[in-house]
């Protein structure tokens, strides 16, 4: 499950810089338990949708509400944790 | 002295209610919500989300949905009206996107098919019904376009620019704005509740509103309600959602009070913005807390009635406050059940018949913190300190200027064309981001590079220290590598999915929005969209609307798009390279400051008006003054009136007799609908040293011996702008 959460990280975060088009971060500048939205990185609430949508497109699992969205963009591992339960419980 | 007062002398209405006024006067009256679920366009989710659709509409053939709805309502307005209108001034949105999105899903490459692509269209189209040969300005500042054309208007008829002005505001639906919305996640699946403690957003609309509106000394008999008065603010915050303060919605309603002369206390009713977002009605609700504290008067939305129909509900919203000062019909806040105590608000939950209400106050607010509020009143209720006669426009005195080309920037340019070679191209991305840091333009495509590249440049070359107030943007055609991208990812997905970022940089206003965050301009924040006369459109808009003596940026720019900008711009299509940049001017209006001028001085359609040239030369006082005034004419030729505008050249020469170099400058600019932008950064420059460009004229020196340089846009528009010392 850990390895499997890992490599989920790893690859969110190559998927924000990309969907956000950061050019000066690299992935390994996104650390995981750091604020994800209104952090150091200036991501948004544009930016947080774009987001939900990459999440829906990529991993069919839709966040469609503001409550849920500000606990799962809390940081890095909570949305990697919420993305992979959700692939779970639709046996993905 | 008397002083000229604007009147509403006939109005026309479409919204979901049907059309015409009546239409919407009845449902206002049963306090209906109008709101249903989408059926104009297939949508792949299961359940369509509700939106304000025009039902009984029937469409002419050929011609897109929102040139019928403005169309219709211009009809009503115009009904029993004989006068031409001097001028035709619309807020619009998307213009023919509808019929664009259609074509582009099925692979339609005819450029013919895109003919009436841009918002500008859409009014051009209205001057043409009624043969008004101009101006025809078209405003695309978002969900506040409908009433900056009512202050647009206004500021001509108080300015003697025109006596009768056609006004108002159009946008149809179309999978750009019902999607993009559907992102953003702001559309309430219940339909829309503005106010209410559970709103979950609002209701994407269609419509139109048109209005008469006309300059008179006396109340005209027939006349409905009178304008006293509007104010343009800008957040300067951020791309899509309000200032949570809503310092940017107070300083509108302040702006527009104190245009009108008139007290808070005098307010009887507030046509409120009231989208339904918690966002923007909360926003909203602290501006009127700051403002009126605890002595509010009657409000309400009727967003939750009819959707909010962007570009169109401002001009909408003042025909609404126009019915509440004649019939005294005050519409409920339909869609609130149980208001939202957090907004300390007390909107009307029913409709009031016969209120008496003299004076209203009616807030349009948009996408880039573009605000916009407009006073409306009972005719004739003149108070003596409101009349001054015709206010005068100020001279516009050039700080500084600068440009993008495919040379590259300003002295890139301006060496390229001194050695008598063409700058034509796309604008080198190294030189289009130029110092602006990463982080701020990782979201932006290359329309907002360039015009922040623009803004910087033009306001670092006045070596001022303070922002400018209010900013200008003229773009022929928008964001268009936001707009592609935003509909090419949609149609991929099956209509799935949608980019939030790309969605809210499509907007025309989205660059001109970027540029007063980056400067913190809270002034007037306006985008014009006209095609190939764009630039000219929004340096008329600066001379109208800058405050006095305050910093302005005008900026025209233009982006070449892969795809799209050979089916939207014949010009670029004409022509074999590829073409884009802009050019960007810092001035100030003033009566006093030192430096070169510059002013718009005629804009006509060329369209059934064969009499253009002529119109032209007596706004520029004659073939003699012509003469002494200006030392080169840089002539504006688009590719794709060719034939048309060199021969209005020849006939502008032969009236003037002008005998001084003409430079048909898109020879050295290339293709693209701002390129006057660009040329009017060159005269600034040979103005003020006094002399040509030596490759300009073929390398042979021209000194200006102290004239001028006049700038002649020709083909479907004619133009002149001046630059002198």
């Amino acid at each position: 499950m850990e390895k499997d959460l890992n490599i989920l990280i790893h690859e969110l975060k190559i998927k924000i810089v990309d969907t956000l088009h950061f050019e000066d971060i690299t992935p390994d500048d996104i650390v995981e338990d750091h604020q994800l939205v209104g952090g150091d990185l200036g991501i948004d609430s544009i930016d947080v949708l774009e987001l939900v949508m990459m999440i829906d497109k990529d991993y069919g699992i839709k966040i469609d509400n503001k409550e849920l969205g500000e606990k799962v963009f809390a940081n890095l591992t909570s949305l990697a944790r919420f993305i992979h339960e959700n692939l779970k419980s639709v046996g993905n | 002295m008397t002083g000229v007062q604007v009147y509403i002398t006939g109005m026309g209405l479409v919204t979901s209610a049907g059309c015409g006024v009546f239409r919407t006067r009845e449902v206002i009256r049963r306090g209906e919500k109008r709101i249903r679920p989408l059926s104009l366009f297939s949508v792949s989710q299961d359940n369509p989300l509700p939106v304000g659709e025009v039902g009984e509409f029937i469409e002419t053939g050929g011609i897109p949905r929102t040139h019928c709805l403005a169309l219709t309502a211009a009809r009503e307005a115009m009904a029993g009206c004989m006068d031409v209108p001097d001028a035709v001034i619309m807020g619009v949105t998307t213009g023919g996107m509808l019929t664009t999105e259609q074509c582009l899903k099925k692979g339609d490459a005819n450029p013919e098919s895109f003919k009436y692509h841009s918002p500008n269209s859409v009014t051009e189209f209205m001057a043409h019904e009624w043969g008004c040969h101009g101006p025809v300005i078209t405003l695309s500042t978002a969900c506040s376009s409908g009433a900056v054309a009512i202050k647009v208007a206004l500021e001509m008829l108080r300015t003697g620019k025109a006596r009768r002005v056609l006004a108002g505001g159009a946008d149809s639906l179309s999978r750009l704005t019902y999607h993009g919305f559907r992102a953003l996640q702001l559309i309430d699946p219940q339909g829309a509740r503005p106010f209410d403690q559970n709103r979950q957003g609002m209701s994407v609309a269609e419509g139109a509103a048109v209005l008469v509106l006309t300059a008179s000394e006396e109340v005209p008999d027939h006349a409905i309600a009178e304008i006293l008065g509007a104010g343009l603010s800008c957040d300067a915050y951020h791309p899509s959602a309000p200032h949570p303060d809503g310092t940017g919605a107070l300083q509108a309603m302040q702006a527009a009070v104190r245009d009108a002369h008139v007290s808070l206390e005098e307010i009887d009713y507030i046509n409120l913005h009231g989208t339904g977002t918690v966002d923007n009605d909360l926003s909203e609700a602290r501006a009127l807390n700051t403002l009126f504290l605890d002595k509010k008067p009657l409000m309400s939305s009727v967003k939750g009635a009819f959707g909010h129909s962007l570009g169109a509900s401002g001009a909408i919203e003042v025909v609404v406050s126009a019915l509440a000062v004649s019939e005294g019909l005050v519409p409920a806040n339909v869609g609130c059940d149980v208001p939202d105590p957090e907004l300390k608000l007390e909107p009307l939950m029913t409709p009031l018949e016969t209120a008496n209400i003299q004076t209203v106050l009616s807030n349009s607010f948009g996408f880039g913190g573009n605000n916009a509020s407009v006073v409306i009143g009972s005719p004739g209720r003149v108070q003596p300190h409101r009349s001054s006669g015709l206010k005068r426009p100020s001279p516009l005195v050039v700080l500084g200027s600068a440009c993008l080309t495919g040379a590259g920037n300003a002295e890139m340019s301006l060496r390229t064309v001194s050695e008598g070679r063409s700058c034509r191209g796309m604008v080198p991305d190294t030189v289009l981001i130029g110092g602006l840091p990463p982080r701020l333009i990782r979201r932006l495509g290359r329309l907002p590079r360039l015009v922040l590249s623009l803004a910087s440049a033009a306001h670092d070359e006045s070596r001022l220290k303070d922002s400018p107030g209010s900013i200008f943007v003229g773009t022929g055609w928008g964001a268009l590598s936001e707009t592609y991208d935003f509909l090419t990812k949609l149609f991929e997905s099956g209509e799935q999915f949608s980019s939030p970022i790309d969605f809210v940089g499509s907007v025309h206003n989205a660059p001109a929005g970027q540029a007063a965050i980056r400067f913190g301009s809270v002034g007037p924040n306006i985008t014009t969209v006209g095609g190939d006369y764009s630039f000219e459109q929004a340096l008329m808009l600066a001379g109208l609307l800058g405050d006095v003596d305050d910093t302005l940026l005008v900026i025209g720019g233009d982006e070449s798009h892969r795809v799209l900008s050979s089916l939207f711009d014949r010009s670029a299509r004409d022509d074999d390279t590829p073409a884009d940049g802009g050019g960007g001017l810092c001035l100030r209006r003033s009566e006093s400051a030192a430096g070169l001028k510059t002013a718009v001085m005629f804009y006509e359609t060329s369209r059934n008006n064969p009499s253009v040239i002529s119109s032209l030369m007596v706004s520029l006082a004659g073939g003699e003054r012509v003469r002494e005034r200006y030392g080169a004419v840089f002539a504006g030729i688009p590719a794709g009136c060719r034939k048309r505008g060199e021969e209005q050249l020849r006939e502008f020469l032969s009236i003037s007799r002008f005998e001084g170099p003409v430079i048909d400058y898109r020879r050295f600019t290339g293709e693209f609908a701002s390129a006057s932008a660009v040329a009017s950064v060159l005269a600034i420059r040979c103005v003020d040293g006094r002399e040509l460009l030596g490759g300009l004229c073929g390398g042979k020196t021209v000194y200006l011996k102290g004239k001028g340089v006049l700038l002649v846009g020709l083909g479907d528009f004619v133009t002149a702008i001046e630059v002198i010392r």
